[in-house]
């Protein structure tokens, strides 16, 4: 139940936003047995590989515009 | 998750294999363990416990070995020590065991292995096995260890959730299972990361892009506006000389002045053929200059050759006879001291074998090839700058040439303007304006040639520029894209955790106060159940103020049940619940009611309980939904403990 | 052999110099039309002046081996490394010839710029007065 509420928590968010919320709380779920875990890292990648395909989607969409000036 | 069975070898007091099955059918759920204290309860507890998450609360391994089986072995034997588990989830059912070996000291004591054996595997329902790849994560997957507390519950701590100084228990259990401190960590984590990329993207260079662009154009601009004006220029001057030309051919036509004008045209031409010769002969002298470096080094070369010939002659070189030395001498079918041989005869042979054997080293050859070489360079040197010498001779002649020819003209020039026929003088004027425009005009060329080739080298900077500056922008796009996707990430998950938090904290209460208010009898003098913002757990009185002073022992103990079951409840990790003595502390009238509600709180019931615990009204009531019951006899003769069916 | 390196080295900082040589139009200010020529009067010059450079770690490529005249470059730079070695040995190590060369170009390089844009005159002219 408590997973559900989590995912439904964040539905009115941009998928891309819903995400990157998942992916970082399952990581760090994984490690919430630490005290301090080193999660930076791991997370500053889930960021980067989110980023570049966002950024691959708003690159076409503003091509898309482009051609239609 | 549903208990199958537990099978113990030589673990605590329970020498041997022993195993005990849980009941686990939706009506037939309960499983009664009875023992007297000390026979085992608290061991099979811990036994549990240490099967799915191993030693990391027991201090000493080694007191985890039976001691029986340890003294029926020989020094230097092995004890094995182990609990299997098998449990139900999700449709497929797992086995866990953990294994520890001992081995028995000189002294009688046990040695335990540094490492536990542990494994799981997964079986199918066709009876197919295979070993789980992550066990740990696989088991915290389906019951967590910072939850299990509230699963396998140890009756003695039961105080603990209801006393005031609790909160903060009452807080991480909490914030442990509703995941708060999992959102907690990842919202810090996020704006920690987009504090990061905030200074990175401070530090990129914006706009820069922008400006190289700006620059292109501008430059791109002046170039073309140069060029422009120079081919403008360069017709105008056409146009010029085409007046000139007309001017000349004017004073041609005109008797006084032919002869002048045909002698101007004369040196005119040759004028123009001195300045193509001196051009080519600048052009010739470039060539040699270039290449004239050969002639600097005089004294390295000279050295260099000294040090050739001094390895040659002390012998440091293999004098090798090159191998077209010997052939030219086979070919002649002639002997090196000049007598001719015979073919096949023994010297011909003896020149084809030394071809064969003596090759030439290619240093050796490489030797005599470069002294030859360096030998000739300084007769190159001396021809070389004789050559230049003698071009730079024709050029100072050319220059010379092309004074006198100039002062010719010069001269020419005066004469015609100074005739005293107007109409010559008048053309010879504007003709020598025209020139001197020409002049001028040559001059702007030579300016805007400089810039056109500068602002062309800039150019071409800058689109490399603009290239670097492109890649960067992408990079600059990319963090800003980064850096917005977690802020915003960090602030969905600020925004919507006070919410959560609370409704988690709603939750708790509710569920708290349902399940206890089915588990006291006092139900009249409490209102309410409250966990407030602080997390403390609470009973309201029907005045409205806090009763938790006022709870005897027992209630006190009956909230803390509440509330824990009411996580287990809420968290719906579908796990048993397994209580070690839980009654033990609480008074008759409370165990009737909880023994009459437990088994509707849980999908599987593992109760360890002494005699006492379990009278008849408790007896009574549990007796619907008991499956399989066990009784743990310590034998004294053994000093073992035997699970036994009751 | 295998590892003979194929591309001949300048430093960074001499790059400037090689391209105010040989970039531009006009042949009395502009002299050289090569890298790889105004590379050999670096040399000459150096080793004239008997000074070397080593360079730094920050190098380019500019010309590549196969650039230089058989009949002239190579021995000369063959000699130039005999005379620094004094090891004939050295004929047969290509490396080590260019090593040499190099160190050479990156000391002789700012007596060529020096003597031919400095002073007065056409660079062409200056350059004519340093041949030997």
């Amino acid at each position: 139940m408590i997973n559900e509420r989590l995912s439904q928590l964040f539905t009115k968010y941009d998928p891309v936003i819903q995400t990157l919320i998942s992916e970082v709380l399952t990581l760090e779920q994984a490690y919430i047995s630490m005290e301090r875990p080193h999660v930076k890292e791991q997370i500053d990648q889930i960021i980067s590989r989110l980023a570049v395909k966002e950024q691959e989607h708003i690159d076409k969409s503003e091509e898309g515009n482009r051609r239609l000036i | 998750m549903k208990f199958e069975r537990i099978t113990l070898e030589n673990f605590r007091q329970y020498f041997g294999r022993q195993r005990l099955e849980f009941a686990r059918d939706k009506q037939r759920k309960v499983t009664v363990i009875h023992g007297v204290n000390g026979t085992g309860k608290t061991s099979l507890f811990l036994a549990l416990n240490w099967c799915l998450y191993g030693s990391e609360y027991v201090n000493n391994v080694g007191e985890l070995i039976s001691k029986e089986a340890i003294s029926r072995i020989n020094i230097s034997d092995f004890v094995d020590m182990s609990v299997e588990l098998s449990f139900l989830h999700e449709g497929e059912r797992y086995i866990v065991k953990r294994m520890r070996r001992g081995m028995k000291m000189i002294d009688g004591g046990v040695q335990p292995d540094p490492l536990d054996d542990f494994t799981m595997i997964r079986m199918h329902g066709d009876g197919q096995s295979e070993p789980v790849k992550n066990p740990i994560g696989t088991i915290n997957a389906i019951l967590p260890a910072n939850v299990r507390t509230y699963f396998l519950f140890d009756g003695e701590k039961i105080d603990d959730f209801a006393k005031p100084e609790s909160a903060k228990q009452v807080k991480e259990a909490v914030y442990l299972v509703f995941k708060l401190e999992t959102l907690e960590r990842a919202h810090r984590h996020l704006e920690i990361s987009a504090a990061d990329f905030r200074k990175e993207l401070k530090n990129t260079s914006s706009g820069e892009l922008r400006n190289l662009i700006e620059r292109d154009e501008k430059a791109r601009a002046a170039l073309e506006k140069n060029e422009k004006r120079r081919e403008e220029l360069t017709n105008v001057i056409e146009q010029i000389g085409r007046k000139i030309a007309d001017i000349e051919q004017r004073l041609r036509d005109i008797q006084n002045v032919r002869v002048l004008q045909q002698q101007r045209d004369f040196t005119e031409r040759n004028l123009k053929q001195q300045r193509t010769d001196l051009d080519n002969v600048t052009n010739e002298v470039r060539e040699l200059a270039i290449s004239a470096y050969f002639t600097v080094p005089k004294a390295v070369i000279g050295r260099s050759i000294a040090i050739l010939d001094a390895k040659r002659e002390k012998g440091e070189i293999p004098s090798n006879i090159r191998r077209q030395f010997i052939e030219d001498l086979i070919v002649r079918m002639e002997c090196i001291c000049g007598r001719s041989f015979e073919d096949g005869g023994v010297q011909h042979r003896r020149l084809l074998g030394l071809i064969e054997t003596t090759l030439p080293d290619s240093l050796g050859d490489d030797v005599l090839e470069i002294s030859a070489t360096l030998r000739m360079f300084e007769e190159r040197a001396t021809r070389h700058r004789a050559n230049i010498s003698q071009l730079m001779q024709r050029r100072t002649e050319l220059m010379g040439l092309i004074a006198d020819l100039d002062a010719e003209l010069d001269d020419l020039g005066r004469q015609l303007k100074g005739s005293p026929l107007e109409e010559v003088s008048s053309l010879e004027k504007h003709r020598q304006g025209f020139i001197a425009d020409i002049g001028s005009f040559y001059v702007e060329i030579g300016r805007l040639n400089k810039s056109i080739d500068e602002l062309t080298k800039d150019i071409a900077q800058l689109d490399k520029d603009i290239i670097k500056a492109k890649k960067n922008e992408q990079k600059e796009k990319l963090l800003s894209t980064k850096l917005y996707l977690t802020q915003e990430a960090a602030d969905a998950i600020k925004r919507e955790y006070q919410a959560y938090a609370d409704d988690m904290r709603a939750r708790i209460e509710a569920k708290t106060k349902e399940i206890f208010k089915r588990l006291i009898w006092k139900e009249s003098y409490f209102q309410d159940v409250r966990v407030d913002q602080d997390f403390n757990l609470g009973v309201i009185d029907q005045y409205g103020r806090p009763a938790r002073p006022e709870l005897s022992a027992g209630e006190r103990q009956v909230l803390s049940l509440s509330f824990i079951t009411a996580m287990s409840r809420i968290s719906e990790e579908e796990a048993p619940l397994v209580m070690d003595t839980p009654f033990g502390r609480l008074s008759s009238q409370h165990r009737a009611n909880i023994t009459e509600q437990l088994p509707l709180l849980s999908d599987q019931l593992v109760l360890l309980v002494t005699d006492e615990e379990l009278r008849d009204q408790e007896r009574a009531n549990l007796t619907p939904y008991i499956g399989n019951e066990y009784r743990l006899v310590f034998d004294t003769r053994t000093n073992y403990t035997k699970i036994t069916e009751a | 052999m295998a590892d003979d390196r194929d591309t001949v080295a300048i430093d960074e900082t001499a790059h400037e110099i090689y391209k105010q040589l040989t970039e531009g139009s006009n042949v009395l200010a502009v002299p050289f039309r090569t890298m790889k020529d105004v590379f050999m009067w670096a040399v000459c010059l150096g080793v004239q002046q008997g000074k070397k450079k080593s360079l730094t770690s920050k190098k380019l490529t500019v010309f590549r081996w196969a650039q230089f005249d058989q009949q002239t470059d190579i021995p000369l730079l063959k000699a130039v490394a005999i005379a620094d070695s004094g090891d004939i040995s050295i004929l047969l190590k290509r490396n080590d010839i260019l090593s040499v060369a190099e160190e050479y170009a990156n000391a002789g390089i700012y007596d060529l710029r020096d003597g031919v844009f400095g002073g007065y005159g056409q660079p062409l002219w200056n350059l004519v007065s340093l041949i030997g």
